[in-house]
This record gives C-alpha cells, sequence and structure tokens, in this order.
C-alpha cells in the first residue's frame, strides 16, 4: 500500500512544472476556440431549426430549409446521444483514415461538434422564450425576418442564454479530459504521464484536480462578471430636465 | 371638453376636405378572416381617407383587433381585398398574400397594446433601429427623427432608459414615437390603454389628441369611449364580425340608429363615463 504524501504533490508540481502549464494552455485554448466555434455553430443551427416555412416561399427556398432543418435534427440526435470519449475517438481516427490532423485539431473538432448539439437545442429554446410581441413589434416597423433575427430576437436569445453558456465553458474545461485518447497533451494527459513515471496516483492526479478547480472557479467568476455588464446598468440618467408637464413625468425607474 | 379635431362628411360618410372627396389611403372590401371554423370577420368594407380618425368601438371578441391587424397583414385575411392607395396588398382573387409587406408596413404603422419595444434597446435605440435599418437613412437624419418625436410625446429625456425601466404610460409613449419615426401615412392603434394603469391612460390619450390635431391619419381600436367621441372625426361600431354602425361621433353617440349600437352605448352612458369626461 502506497503512502499518501504531500511532499510528493509538491515535487510533481514542481517536477512537472512545464509540462503542467503547457498541458493548461492546451485545455484553455481547446475550450475556448472549441467552445465559441461551437457556440457560434449551435445559434446556426438554432436559427435553421427555428426559421418558419411560409407556404409564399418558393419550391426551392421550401426544399431547402427542409433538408437543412433534417440534417440540423440528425446531427443534434447522434452527438447528444454518443458519449464524446466516443465521439472522440470515431472522429480523430476516422479523419486520419484520409486526413493528417493533429490530436489537438481533433480535439478542438470534437468540442465544437459536441457543444454545437448541445447549444442548438439551448438556442432554439432561447428563441422560442423570446416574447412574440418583440417579433410583432419588428414585422410592424417593416423588418423582414432575418432582420428582426440579428436585431431583436437573438440579443434576447442570448442573454437568456447566457448562464448556459457559462456551463456550457465550464463543463468543456472538464471535458477536455476526454481528449486524453487522442493523445491531446492537455491535462489529464500530464496527470497520467506523471503517474506512469513516479507511480504516485493520488498526488499526480490532486495536482491536476487542483489546476482544474482554480481555472473553473476564475472562469465561472469571469462569466459572472461578463452577464453583470451585458445586463447594463440598473440605473438611467435622465439627459435633461424633464419637461413641465406636471404629472406626466416620473422620474422614478 | 369638446369636439377637438371637426370634419365634414357627405350623406355617405365620405371625407370631404376642400369641398371635395379625398381619395382613400386605405380601402378593405368584403375582408372574411376565420380563425379555424370561428368567423371573426364577416364580409366587411370600409375606406380610410387621409386627415380622418376613425375609432373602432364594440364588445370584446367583436373582431376590431382582428380588423386592424388584417390591415397591416399582420394578420393573413381569408377573403377579400386591401388596398393602399391604388396599390393592392392583399387579394384572394390573385392567390393571397404574395405581396412584399414591408415597405407596406413602413407607410402603415403600428402601436399594440403591449407596447411591443424591443427590451434589448435603449428608447433612443428603439426608436432607431426603423429608420437605420429600414429605410436605410444615415445616423443623423435617424436621431433627428427620434429626437423630434420623442420630444413630441414628452420622453426625449429619457432616451438612455431601457423598456423595462419605465412605466407603462411611459413605454407606450415611446412605442408611439417609434412608430411616428417612420413618418407613416397611417397610424393603427390596437387598444393602447387597454394595459394601462388608469392614471397613466390620460398621458396617452393626451399624446394621441395631439396627433389628431395635426392632421394625422389614425385608426383607432379603442375602450375609451368619451375619447372616440371627442376625438375621431368618424366612429365605427363593431358588432359580431361587421361594422354595425358607422357614423360622426356625433350622431352615433347621441342617436345611435342600430339597437345593438344602444345596447353598447347604454352601458358606458349608465356608468357615467362619457357624461364625466364631457
Amino acid at each position: 500500500m502506497q503512502q499518501v504524501s504531500l511532499t510528493w504533490v509538491g515535487r510533481i508540481f514542481s517536477d512537472y512544472a512545464g509540462q503542467i502549464l503547457q498541458g493548461t494552455w492546451v485545455t484553455l485554448y481547446a475550450t475556448l476556440i472549441g467552445t465559441i466555434l461551437g457556440i457560434l455553430l449551435g445559434f446556426l443551427i438554432g436559427i435553421i431549426k427555428s426559421t418558419p416555412i411560409s407556404k409564399d416561399d418558393n419550391i426551392l427556398k421550401k426544399a431547402g430549409l427542409r433538408i437543412a432543418k433534417a440534417v440540423c435534427s440528425i446531427y443534434v440526435e447522434v452527438f447528444r446521444d454518443t458519449p464524446m470519449m466516443v465521439q472522440a475517438m470515431v472522429i480523430y481516427w476516422g479523419i486520419r483514415g484520409f486526413a493528417n490532423i493533429s490530436s489537438i485539431e481533433g480535439g478542438i473538432l470534437v468540442i465544437v461538434l459536441n457543444t454545437g448539439a448541445y447549444m442548438a437545442e439551448t438556442v432554439r429554446g432561447g428563441i422560442q422564450s423570446v416574447d412574440p410581441g418583440q417579433r410583432e413589434g419588428a414585422a410592424a416597423l417593416g423588418m423582414g425576418h432575418l432582420m428582426t433575427m440579428f436585431n431583436v430576437v437573438l440579443p434576447q436569445t442570448f442573454m437568456n442564454i447566457l448562464p448556459e453558456v457559462g456551463n456550457m465553458f465550464l463543463t468543456n474545461l472538464k471535458m477536455t479530459s476526454v481528449l486524453n485518447v487522442i493523445n491531446t497533451a492537455e491535462l489529464y494527459f500530464v496527470a497520467k504521464t506523471a503517474s506512469s513515471t513516479t507511480y504516485r496516483y493520488f498526488e499526480s492526479y490532486l495536482v491536476i484536480a487542483i489546476v482544474y478547480f482554480v481555472l473553473c472557479f476564475v472562469f465561472a467568476r469571469l462569466i459572472d462578471l461578463l452577464e453583470k455588464k451585458l445586463q447594463g446598468k440598473a440605473d438611467y440618467e435622465l439627459t435633461a430636465e424633464p419637461a413641465e408637464t406636471g404629472e406626466e413625468e416620473r422620474t422614478d425607474g | 371638453m369638446g369636439k377637438i379635431v371637426s370634419a365634414t362628411y357627405d350623406e355617405n360618410m365620405n371625407y370631404i376636405k376642400d369641398g371635395r372627396i379625398v381619395p382613400p389611403v386605405i380601402t378593405v372590401k368584403h375582408l372574411v378572416k376565420n380563425f379555424g371554423s370561428h368567423e371573426v370577420l364577416r364580409d366587411l368594407s370600409f375606406m380610410v381617407r387621409p386627415g380622418e380618425v376613425v375609432c373602432v368601438i364594440g364588445s370584446s371578441g367583436s373582431g376590431k383587433s382582428t380588423l386592424l391587424r388584417c390591415i397591416n397583414l399582420l394578420e393573413t385575411p381569408t377573403k377579400g381585398l386591401i388596398k393602399y392607395k391604388d396599390e393592392t396588398k392583399f387579394s384572394d382573387e390573385a392567390g393571397g398574400s404574395s405581396w412584399p409587406v414591408n415597405k407596406y408596413r413602413t407607410k402603415v404603422g403600428m402601436v399594440f397594446q403591449s407596447f411591443n419595444l424591443f427590451n434589448n434597446m435603449t428608447v433612443l435605440q428603439n426608436c432607431m433601429v426603423g429608420t437605420r435599418k429600414v429605410l436605410k437613412k444615415d445616423k443623423k437624419t435617424s436621431y433627428d427623427l427620434a429626437m423630434k418625436y420623442l420630444t413630441k410625446v414628452g420622453m426625449a429625456p429619457y432616451i438612455n432608459a431601457k423598456p423595462a425601466q419605465l412605466s407603462g404610460g411611459q413605454k407606450q409613449r415611446v412605442a408611439i414615437a417609434r412608430a411616428l419615426t417612420m413618418e407613416p401615412e397611417v397610424l393603427l392603434f390596437d387598444e393602447p390603454t387597454s394595459a394601462l394603469d388608469p392614471e397613466m391612460v390620460g398621458e396617452v390619450l393626451h399624446v394621441m389628441e395631439e396627433l389628431a390635431q395635426e392632421g394625422l391619419t389614425m385608426v383607432i381600436v379603442t375602450h375609451e369611449m368619451a375619447f372616440a367621441r371627442d376625438v375621431s372625426t368618424r366612429t365605427i361600431f363593431m358588432d359580431g364580425g361587421l361594422i354595425a354602425e358607422d357614423d360622426i361621433p356625433e350622431r352615433l353617440f347621441t342617436q345611435p340608429k342600430n339597437p345593438r349600437t344602444r345596447e353598447f352605448l347604454s352601458r358606458f352612458l349608465n356608468s357615467g363615463q362619457i357624461q364625466a369626461a364631457g
């Protein structure tokens, strides 16, 4: 039986400092790029899936939309219904069969596709939760579907789903660990290497657990800050003296 | 308060301006609207001429709001004809709603019961998005238009506020300003004061009264009988998806011809709303 040793924790931190830093960088890099691109993909699919098919559209547009919607649905189902670790193996080795990609590229691709599938449903729900009156208001000003989406509906959707976006970042930060199966040199991979050399399993993994925790904790606070910033000021300033029209003017708010 | 807008009509309820009948800006002919098997509008025809202030009254479910929503094609009519000046905007004979509606809607503005201000924008942005994005006006022109109409409704000091930070009456005044920035030919109001606290109704009606005095063409669905009587040039009473009576308010409110109108108005006469405001 191996004794748990805190000195070993310190030793692994110092002996593997370079690899831990490198692994942290890869984890962050894969998470940021993967999640941001994944969210964009999720928005794209969410938008396609919530585009109404009007009976006035021409046959080409109708057919195109139907096919696009079907493709999106299949993609969402496949990626939500299989484990990310398995996706990583299938996609990475599948692509390696005919093209040369690095394990980090493969890893990011897996995160993008996985995040996209989950975000697609979140975005669709977010779009549906925007008050229909907002769209009517836009229609009454003569705004078309896309103009309404980009100016009115999607900014509100983004605010609605921001907590879920935060969740996605944290989930991905931790899920990058499964990319070790395709030899992406992220944090988990570093612990695996360290433990196989030192045979100090508890200490090796405790080290990266601490790093993961710090990363996630900082990330969560940054997301809180972003949310506050995007919500804007709770108060507003009057730009001039309100006109003297008595009861019409209220300055509370 | 007496009549605030004077208007002349001939015996067929055609609006007369400078001694002649003005060509209509909106023509509705034989309009029918079904929701499933439920017939909301049944063969309804009328015209709106520039300068008219038409108030549409009637009990809930009589089809007032549906009529308004059909005029700017937020609802697709089942049958009938809708024309803007000489342009057909809807005709069932030509196969339905195949006309581009967005340009038409810039000419026929709409103010909603629930305001429908864009929650993600400030008051100023709400009043600039239409002119900037739809009418493609430059920033300076859009800003000037927004400020002109926000000043008119008394909301200019609030340009940096978000809709959620305003009272109902303030929201509705901004919504009116937003519709006015498009400088529409006709402005439709769908029960603009029905969602407001009683104390805020006055500020909104006051703005609409000013617009009427300035000669803006308006079609107003309302439950404010005193307002309809004093501000409209013509009042339409709707009942069961039909126009039951269409007359100048001086006659419609004092000597209604249709027994349904009399019955409907008697409730307001009894409740004292009309006398109290008169």
